[in-house]
């Protein structure tokens, strides 16, 4: 018999990690994902999840404990913002690279300086190449099943990966909204215990990290490589599990909304997808054929999917809230993963990224519709004037 | 060679920053930060017992005590007291008071936010 | 009108504005937007609840704000830092009248609840701008409830954490209980079937002073 409660993202993903039975809990406080440990610290004291609820020195400290928990046979859970992310920078290797599945709830937070609460994902988006399942959540009721998800999909063993389990810092994290308890049996049915293939054992003595030549080092990291290639399968009959015992209707890797006959698409990740589709609806109604499309999973980045669905479209506008200063596109992230996922179709469509939401701005309905006339200016010309729009910030051009 | 990037785009007015968000820092009193609207009640003092021991002075977490130019009466800062009543509990020759905010007129500067 | 106030048919969300004192009345404020959210939630209605950001964490002392939308049609900006514009701002300590313009956004014609044991003629005094105000409802909240009005404080809930199985067993039952006096956006009933202390909202609700101006 499925609950529904009222609560912010923050009290979900603590709910969904007592149902997933976590035995060893890392925390740190730092605002806004302190609310997952606040609320998992009161389960704990009160008996209602058996697990260690270890404190740490430091966010470094925080995910060393959670690994090293790991490497023992514990499923192990972890989390952190905005610095404190970048703080833990040096044991993401580590932990992906000595197939470590445990997951780290990032609730985002704007990097210093100079210190700002808002939400942006340039904190764990500077990750992305360590080797980290990633992906975002744009409700409390999706944090909640991605948090089960994920592990189901980290410690499948050909997968073997930590997992970033991601959110909005206020927007999703604070805001409460309607969420759906499962049962703990049908949790229990989806995801097994954890089974670790090399734990730490006083009667099988193991070394963790040894010391290697450079000519060992290639093969290693293609066997990373290569799990990084088998896990979106593991994600999609995950998901497919996940909607049968559950009754979700989640799709793996793009959620599409009025995509059929559009001729551009915005295209993002997080919270802001659900203003997104209330634009959308007031465009269509206006006459101008607009789509979503929502990116689930960042990495592994689902690109022979990327390419299929978006060569449909004549305009495809990113909408970035990360930043990556210097670079190729010298905006955001998602440009870049998009332009070259779409590089060897034969059709493809007008591309540029929107910075909007940066430091934890609401994107308003205005932004969207500028967005817009932009995007079907793109659409009827088929080229892009601009690469980079910083929204609301005067054009002089 | 056509402007592709963030080249053309300007910070309107309301918005400037200075360069790595560095500001100059408050010398005496910060005027974004007047926590008087944080109280309940309010210290009043009975200067007839009052021994210009200097204890409200040396305790109050705002510095909202002080003596006058002339060294005569203690003076309270209405703008930054957060009615914690540390001052009240270590006055020595009990000459200060609790009374609610609201038996004075005025004395808070009223803000728009809570700070 | 405010982008993020509007229906998707133009008309404006009733949004309500709770100021408390930090720590000692955080968790009666959090409850008060919860309690008129749950009780518009019976009537059919879409309701938003939340807390202020930028308050949190909050310390002994300071004036926080709680936030609730109650809207007949469906609520399409969620993501929003502050109640801009409210219909109606409840107070929960006489004393942040004075410090602070609680009408501030105020749409005219708004209405002001205010937990105290004086006069509503006290309370306008302190008042400069009460031409936006259409109606003050004056309950003496702690009263009724009686004791030093810090029982069964929790700091469970404040940063996005889930509340306790009860809401509404201090103050903010009495307030809740005045606030429908004003206003016909929710019933007394769904209140009284939602909180804790039914008594207080039905108590509430008898003893408030309603002031039309």
């Amino acid at each position: 018999m499925a609950k529904e409660m009222i609560m912010a993202g923050c009290a979900a993903a603590a709910h969904a990690a007592k149902f997933a039975r976590v035995e060893v809990i890392s925390s740190y406080p730092i605002r806004p994902y302190t609310g997952i440990m606040m609320e998992l610290s009161k389960l704990v004291a009160n008996g209602e999840l058996d697990a260690e609820f270890i404190h740490g020195e430091g966010e470094h400290a925080q995910v060393s404990i959670a690994y090293g928990a790991s490497a023992c046979g514990a499923r192990a859970y972890t989390g952190s913002s905005g610095v404190g992310v970048t703080y833990a920078f040096e044991t993401f290797s580590p932990a992906s690279g000595g197939r470590y599945p445990i997951q780290m709830a990032i609730a985002d937070r704007a990097l210093d300086p100079p210190g700002d609460f808002g939400s942006e994902h340039t904190d764990v988006m500077s990750a992305r190449d360590q080797g980290w399942i990633m992906g975002w959540a744009e409700t409390p009721q999706e944090i909640f099943d991605n948090t089960i998800i994920y592990y189901r999909i980290g410690e499948d063993p050909k997968v073997m990966l930590p997992q970033f389990s991601c959110q909005d810092g206020y927007f999703v994290s604070h805001i409460p909204d309607k969420v759906i308890f499962p049962e703990q049996s049908q949790v229990d049915e989806f995801l097994p215990p954890y089974k670790s293939p090399h734990p730490l054992d006083p009667t099988r003595p193991t070394s963790h990290g040894p010391q290697i030549f450079p000519d060992q080092g290639p093969a290693i990291d293609l066997q990373r490589a290569q799990a990084m290639l088998n896990t979106p399968k593991v994600i999609e009959t995950a998901i497919a599990d996940y909607n049968k015992i559950f009754g979700r209707n989640y799709s793996p890797f793009l959620e599409e909304y009025k995509t059929k006959d559009a001729d551009f698409v915005f295209f993002l990740q997080g919270a802001h997808a659900r203003t997104a589709r209330y634009a959308v609806d007031h465009l269509r109604k206006k006459g101008v054929k607009a789509g979503m499309v929502k990116l689930r999973f960042l990495r592994p980045f689902p690109t022979e999917k990327v390419a299929e669905t978006l060569s449909k479209f004549k305009a495809v506008g990113c909408v970035e809230t990360s930043t990556s200063y210097g670079a190729a596109m010298k905006g955001g992230n998602l440009i870049h993963e998009v332009r070259s996922a779409l590089y060897d179709e034969p059709k493809r469509p007008a591309i540029t990224s929107f910075m909007a939401g940066l430091g934890g701005e609401v994107v308003t309905f205005d932004e969207f519709y500028n967005m817009a006339k932009v995007l079907a200016k793109a659409a009827k010309t088929g080229k892009v004037d601009q690469y980079v729009y910083w929204m609301n910030f005067d054009n002089e051009v | 060679m056509s402007k592709k990037y963030c080249e053309n785009f300007r910070i309107p007015k309301h918005l400037e920053v200075p360069m790595g968000a560095v500001i100059p820092a408050p010398v005496k009193e910060n005027p974004n930060m007047k926590t008087g609207n944080w109280r309940t009640e309010r210290p009043v003092i009975d200067h007839e017992k009052c021994t210009l021991c200097l204890n409200c002075f040396v305790f109050c977490p705002d510095s909202c005590w002080h003596l006058d130019e002339k060294g005569e009466r203690m003076v309270w800062n209405p703008v930054y007291c957060k009615g914690c009543r540390i001052c009240v509990e270590s006055c020595p020759a009990d000459a200060l008071q609790n009374v609610n905010e609201l038996e004075f007129k005025g004395g808070v500067v009223r803000l728009e936010k809570p700070y | 009108m405010a982008q993020w106030t509007k229906t998707p048919t133009g008309e404006k969300v009733y949004e309500i504005t709770i100021w408390a004192r930090g720590v000692t009345q955080d968790m009666e404020g959090r409850h008060l937007s919860l309690l008129l959210s749950k009780a518009a939630d019976k009537e059919g209605k879409f309701t938003q609840a939340w807390d202020n950001y930028a308050d949190l964490p909050d310390r002994v002392g300071v004036p926080l704000r709680k936030y609730a939308r109650i809207s007949d049609e469906e609520i399409e900006m969620r993501y929003a830092y502050e109640n801009s514009e409210p219909n109606m701002s409840i107070v929960m300590d006489d004393t942040i009248v004075k410090g602070i313009d609680v009408l501030r956004g105020m749409q005219k014609g708004g209405v002001l609840v205010v937990n105290t044991k004086r006069p509503p003629d006290e309370i306008l005094k302190l008042i400069p701008n009460k031409e936006l105000l259409k109606t003050l409802v004056c309950v003496d909240a702690t009263g009724i409830v009686g004791g030093t009005g810090l029982e069964g404080l929790d700091f469970m809930g404040s940063e996005g954490g889930v509340e306790a199985a009860s809401v509404g067993a201090g103050i903010s039952a009495p307030l809740v209980g005045a606030a429908a006096k004003a206003t016909d956006r929710v019933k007394v009933e769904n209140l009284v079937a939602v909180a804790a202390n039914k008594a207080g909202v039905k108590a509430g609700n008898k003893t408030a002073v309603v002031k039309s101006l």
